[in-house]
């Protein structure tokens, strides 16, 4: 549904001074303040737009290390995200939205894109926030973001976000991918040091203190820092960057959170039509008293060529 | 054993546009530069999800963590990550040497298609722990006891921060390849205006290549870059006269426009046996026909460190039965112009021809329109290992666009190597 409104911006917007502005939801009060997200009971009916966005190879390079994708001359299914990031703080830290920005949950993130995109094509990108929901655990809506070359739509992102809040046990859930089997084995192990949500940080912007570092993540009652949810959802896609079509949507469903340090795998299950089923999971001992349990499953992905002609 | 032979044919070439160090592909690792010529070829030749018989390839300036490089590289592509790899090292001649490793396997039956690649960055290159501090911390490794851990710790100094850095020296002599050709230059006569005249066509020429579309299907844009980026046609003798030599002392006639220049890049070659193109509907370009290595004694000072392919070449003839002017075209690696100019003033050398090659009459002249008509290195510059990538390839394209004929390559290493071939179509 396309929102009422048009808001085009002249540049991105710093993250940073944003996440600042965001804190002070998370005070009691604050979102009284004008300028502050927490007012309203709506979503802001409102499209945040971009145009003619050129990608900085600098960062392309960082982001492609961090993540761990070759760096070619087209972008990875995640990298028009970091592009449409800022965009996404904006409208979510503007006065309009509802909810504060700190303590929202990334549930899952579905991502198309339609063809192949070059890193020297000029990107125009669309922002907005729609279907707000009840969710068992709370209210839940859709973060859309969409890139364009010129009138050709190549890239569409669409991300479940939660604000924790009441008990609606009615309310329907998104469906998950389905199941990569309990004991497929861990064909591939990464460990993780506690310095990666900063290091994610320095490339995606996304400067949330639940990631930064352990003593910020207490603060909001985690025990340790953890990893963001795009590095795990393009961690596995560059795992299987040899295998990604051009033409892919994804979708990653986030489960546990993933503490850092960590040691972590991924089990990978292949399926009919070119379909790879994937979930990233912990690597550390497995069975308790000799018992095996459920491996604690912080993703649950799955990728496969787009239906022609589809958009959601 | 096969005791029958088959023609092993060239389909395609792709590489990147060679960029010069520290420029584009400042933050591209060798494994990111191998996979995109790697996907260039692929997508070019529509070999994607293919298994092939092996895949060839190699970096001069590596990592320790590159120890698979060509294996590592291949499983970030689309061809099948059941194809096999192996990792090559012979200097310069590394990307050459692939593509004869390979071609053999094919023409012997043991497989029926391959790739030869090469790739190289001096921008990302590998610098290592002083060695000073690595002989420490390995003793330290051994070392069973804190109080003799106390003494290793004691021996460290700060100039053990100062890393080991490679070097573009010949490790045997401490010259520099580029103090090695200024020798050559001296002993061979070779003018600073004939050097500068090589350089001049060289840019030229592969200028009027990307012009009239020779490069469209050889050249893969990356990182933005789209031609290489040390081109620089039209250029003039006066202009290049003015500048300082840079090897060979006050004297010296090697000048920066001379010598190639450190770069980064990377190259591919399908090749396969002619079934195997026509069960993939792809159309031979050329076959390779011979090929030799040879080595000089540089350290002994008895030949010049880049002679060595003055040797291979005649070898080569002889064994083939052909002139060194049986040939429509020559590809010479331009590593610096005094290597080609020393190189062809040696074939007509008739001292040279009989002390040195033992041969009746000196090899000749040969005609300087058929020299390289593409441009060579001078022009793109020499991103060590991928030049042997880029002369197959763009010699397959050019005896395949003439309707056949006869091509030479020749390509000169360090250590005192040489690595030549013959492609004919």
């Amino acid at each position: 549904m396309q929102p009422a409104r048009t808001e085009r911006l002249d540049g991105p917007p710093g993250s940073l001074g944003l996440y600042g502005r965001a804190g002070l939801g998370a005070i009691p009060g604050a979102s009284l303040l004008p300028f502050v997200g927490g007012r309203g009971s709506t979503l802001p009916d409102v499209e945040l737009r971009l145009e003619g966005v050129e990608v900085d190879r600098e960062r392309l390079a960082e982001y492609n290390e961090v993540c761990g994708f070759t760096l070619r001359e087209t972008l990875p299914a995640t990298y028009p995200h970091i592009l449409a990031f800022p965009l996404q703080m904006k409208l979510m830290a503007s006065g309009e939205f509802p909810f504060p920005l700190l303590g929202l949950v990334h549930l899952d993130n579905s991502i198309i894109r339609h063809r192949a995109i070059g890193a020297g094509e000029r990107l125009d990108l669309a922002v907005r926030a729609e279907d707000l929901r009840p969710h068992p655990k709370g209210k839940a809506f859709t973060l859309v973001a969409e890139a364009s070359v010129g009138d050709e739509l190549v890239w569409e992102e669409r991300g479940t976000i939660l604000r924790r809040g009441g008990s609606n046990p009615e309310a329907e859930r998104n469906p998950r991918p389905d199941p990569v089997p309990d004991g497929a084995q861990l064909t591939t192990q990464w460990k993780l040091g506690d310095d990666l949500g900063r290091r994610y940080a320095g490339v995606s912007g996304d400067r949330n203190p639940i990631h930064m570092h352990a003593l910020s993540a207490k603060a909001f009652g985690f025990p340790r820092a953890i990893a963001h949810g795009m590095w795990s959802q393009a961690r596995c896609l560059a795992q299987l960057e040899s295998r990604t079509p051009d033409a892919v949507r994804t979708d990653a469903s986030f489960g546990k959170p993933l503490f850092l340090p960590a040691k972590v795998g991924l089990a990978l299950d292949e399926r009919e039509g070119g379909e790879i089923g994937f979930a990233l999971r912990d690597a550390r001992g497995r069975a308790k008293d000799g018992e095996p349990s459920p491996p604690t499953e912080h993703l649950l992905g799955v990728i496969r060529p787009p239906a022609p002609n589809a958009t959601r | 054993m096969n005791s029958q032979t088959r023609p092993a044919v060239v389909l395609a070439s792709n590489r990147i546009p060679f960029a010069r160090s520290n420029g584009p592909y400042a933050k591209a690792s060798n494994q990111d530069m191998l996979t995109a010529a790697l996907d260039g070829l692929i997508a070019a030749a529509g070999i994607a999800g293919e298994r092939l018989g092996e895949i060839a390839g190699g970096a001069v300036l590596k990592h320790s963590r590159d120890f698979n490089l060509t294996r590592e590289s291949l499983l970030g592509t689309r061809i099948s990550p059941e194809t096999p790899a192996y990792d090559v090292g012979q200097a310069c001649g590394t990307g050459l040497e692939t593509f004869i490793l390979t071609a053999n396997k094919v023409a012997l039956g043991q497989i029926d298609s391959a790739i030869a690649c090469g790739v190289d960055t001096t921008s990302d290159a590998p610098v290592a722990l002083n060695e000073d501090l690595r002989k420490i911390l390995m003793e330290a490794n051994s070392t069973k006891s804190n109080a003799d851990r106390a003494k290793l710790l004691a021996k460290l100094r700060p100039g053990m921060i100062v890393p080991e850095i490679p070097q573009n020296a010949e490790p045997r002599t401490g010259l520099s390849m580029g103090e090695h050709t200024a020798i050559m230059a001296r002993d061979w006569g070779i003018t600073r205006e004939a050097q500068d005249e090589l350089a001049i066509a060289s840019h030229d020429r592969l200028a009027a290549a990307y012009e009239e579309g020779f490069e469209d299907d050889l050249v893969t844009p990356y990182l933005g870059l789209e031609r290489d980026q040390n081109l620089r046609p039209g250029s003039t003798l006066e202009k290049l006269g003015k500048l300082k030599p840079v090897f060979g002392g006050p004297e010296g006639t090697m000048t920066a426009a001379n010598s190639t220049p450190l770069s980064d890049g990377a190259s591919a070659v399908l090749l396969s046996s002619e079934q195997w193109a026509k069960e993939h509907g792809l159309t031979p370009l050329a076959r390779f026909v011979d090929a030799e290595t040879a080595a000089v004694d540089h350290v002994g000072g008895r030949d010049g460190l880049l002679m060595a392919p003055a040797y291979a070449v005649p070898r080569m003839l002889a064994r083939n039965e052909l002139s060194l002017q049986d040939f429509d075209f020559y590809e010479i690696h331009e590593a610096f112009a005094a290597q080609v100019l020393s190189t062809l003033a040696a074939w007509e050398d008739p001292v040279f021809c009989h002390e040195r090659l033992g041969l009746d009459a000196p090899l000749g002249s040969i005609d300087r329109a058929k020299l390289n008509v593409k441009g060579g290195s001078l022009a793109a510059a020499h991103p060590f290992a991928a030049t042997g990538g880029r002369i197959v390839g763009n010699l397959a394209k050019i005896l395949h666009e003439n309707g056949g004929g006869r091509g030479l390559i020749s390509i000169c290493a360090a250590g005192g190597q040489g690595v030549v071939g013959i492609l004919e179509a």
